[in-house]
């Protein structure tokens, strides 16, 4: 999308004006640093930690990338199964519909139980955060296939649902799977504190946080890493859709703008 | 029996809410080598369910479809199908499009590009090989649908109502493209429309069906040489005499509703 120069910085307006005011009614109006430190303190204090954080986003990432891989490879399969075939629906959905609301944290005791202080824990608790958004959305892609386009699809050949899944279907449901896969990701994402708040190393942005930086009262580093919490997320999702929409997903651009 | 194709006794029953519903009654039709032959008949007369049946998408309640001398089971690319609706894979480019039937047989690539070339010519999209559907016209989308079929080689090509969904000046065009590809690739061709002048203008014969339950009502040879005049006196003896089968059919329909 090419934007005049204008409209391209627009965001950095806002984002100016809100950083300013959240000095200002740090500095002038709370001043208590341990209520609300000033952005320039949290700054300061990435420059500080700077050692720690490098090693934290990735051993994070480590997390989040073995807990969205897991949901991916389990909730595709299982997509194709739902909205392909009618009864695979009716027999799976009830468990789904049950497993779905109860929230990743309480899967906290159960992820220790079973897999122990471990990475892979973990990556457990992010895996059921991404897993649910990833199968929903990927299996209505399957399901909403028009029918359309799966009789041209068996006029020209496609004889077997392993033909018309491949052929039609996928790549039909293509652009639900990577809606799925992005709000996923953000789940995900969001449950990396979560998921390391129960100590499985001694590293990661959610360990650091609230088993460091929280107990000591150091506010300041606490909104330093809430920041850089939310920066790797912008990049992990910017990322995405660069890949995505631009290379993957070039046939929607008529369809949705 | 030089027949090329061979609807024998052909009937259809659907269920529905209130129990059956006669969808189509006993039409035997013979359709020989090459010939252009459109069915017309009031909306509702089962047109469109007796070309899905040689299509292989609907099966028939009793009778049978004799193709080249074998019956018809199921849909297969022997038989080509250019639908109502747009029909599209819009995730694919034109030339992707074309090429689709052809992948499904697993023909090389080059082959395969070339085969494609020569249709996307045939129907005169030559430049447009690289467009997804949403930079495509009407028109040209069924131009597509047309070079799609055509491209696996079938031994007939059935057509629903292919211009229905255009501009009517588009739709003259496009006739006179049909007739010419017709001429070009000497393929039988079964045509339905509603469109009384376009099944004057472009078939050897029409077939004239009776509202539900459907059945043959008449065959008409249109021996008037081509190219035709859309306004010519024999042109319009023929409409006459359509429009008058059909209007008789209609209200029967009416009476009985």
């Amino acid at each position: 999308m090419r934007l005049p120069a204008k409209e391209k910085w627009l965001w950095l307006v806002p984002l100016i004006a809100v950083l300013l005011l959240w000095e200002f009614i740090a500095g002038y109006v709370i001043r208590d640093p341990l209520t609300l430190p000033r952005f320039s303190t949290v700054i300061f204090s990435i420059y500080i930690l700077r050692e720690l954080v490098i090693p934290d986003i990735l051993t994070s990432l480590l997390h989040f990338g073995i807990g969205l891989a897991l949901a991916f490879a389990v909730a595709l399969p299982l997509a194709i199964g739902m909205g392909w075939f009618r009864n695979v629906f009716k027999a799976i959905d009830p468990i789904i519909e049950i497993l779905r609301p109860i929230p990743p944290l309480a899967w906290i005791p159960v992820a220790i139980l079973w897999i122990g202080l471990t990475h892979s824990a973990a990556g457990f608790i992010i895996f059921i955060g991404a897993f649910f958004p990833i199968l929903i959305d990927s299996y209505t892609g399957f399901r909403d296939v028009p029918k359309i386009l799966l009789e041209t699809g068996k006029v020209l050949g496609c004889i077997g649902n392993k033909k018309l899944i491949k052929y039609v279907a996928f790549p039909y449901a293509l652009p639900s799977i990577a809606t799925g896969t992005r709000v996923g990701m953000g789940v995900g994402w969001m449950c990396v504190v979560a998921a390391e708040m129960f100590g499985v190393g001694n590293y990661g942005l959610g360990f650091r946080l609230f088993q460091k930086f929280y107990f000591l009262h150091q506010m300041d580093y606490v909104i330093a890493y809430m920041l850089i919490l939310g920066l790797v997320a912008l990049c992990v999702d910017r990322v995405f859709r660069y890949f995505v929409e631009e290379k993957l997903l070039k046939w929607k651009k008529g369809i949705v703008k | 029996m030089n027949h090329k194709l061979e609807l024998r006794n052909l009937s259809k029953t659907f269920s529905i809410e209130e129990g059956e519903m006669m969808a189509l009654e006993d039409v035997s039709i013979e359709v020989k080598p090459a010939e252009f032959l459109c069915i017309i008949g009031p909306s509702g007369c089962g047109k469109t369910t007796l070309l899905r049946m040689v299509a292989g998408l609907d099966h028939p309640s009793s009778g049978g479809i004799i193709l080249d001398g074998k019956e018809v089971k199921g849909p297969s690319p022997d038989r080509g199908m250019v639908f109502q609706e747009f029909s599209l894979f819009p995730w694919l480019t034109v030339l992707k499009n074309v090429e689709f039937g052809l992948e499904i047989k697993r023909v090389g690539d080059k082959a395969r590009r070339e085969i494609a070339e020569r249709y996307i010519e045939l129907v005169g999209l030559r430049g447009f090989e690289n467009c997804y559907q949403y930079e495509l016209s009407g028109g040209m989308k069924q131009r597509v649908a047309i070079a799609r079929a055509l491209v696996t080689e079938p031994s007939i090509l059935l057509m629903d109502e292919p211009f229905g969904s255009v501009d009517a000046q588009t739709r003259n065009i496009l006739q006179e493209e049909l007739l010419r590809i017709w001429k070009r690739t000497k393929k039988t061709i079964l045509f339905v429309t509603h469109s009384v002048d376009e099944a004057v203008y472009l078939s050897d014969r029409v077939a004239v069906m009776s509202a539900r339950p459907g059945c043959l009502v008449k065959c008409l040879d249109i021996d008037i040489p081509r190219p035709r005049k859309r306004t010519s006196v024999e042109v319009n003896e023929f409409r006459g005499e359509l429009l008058m089968l059909i209007s008789l059919e209609r209200s029967k329909v009416c009476i009985s509703v």
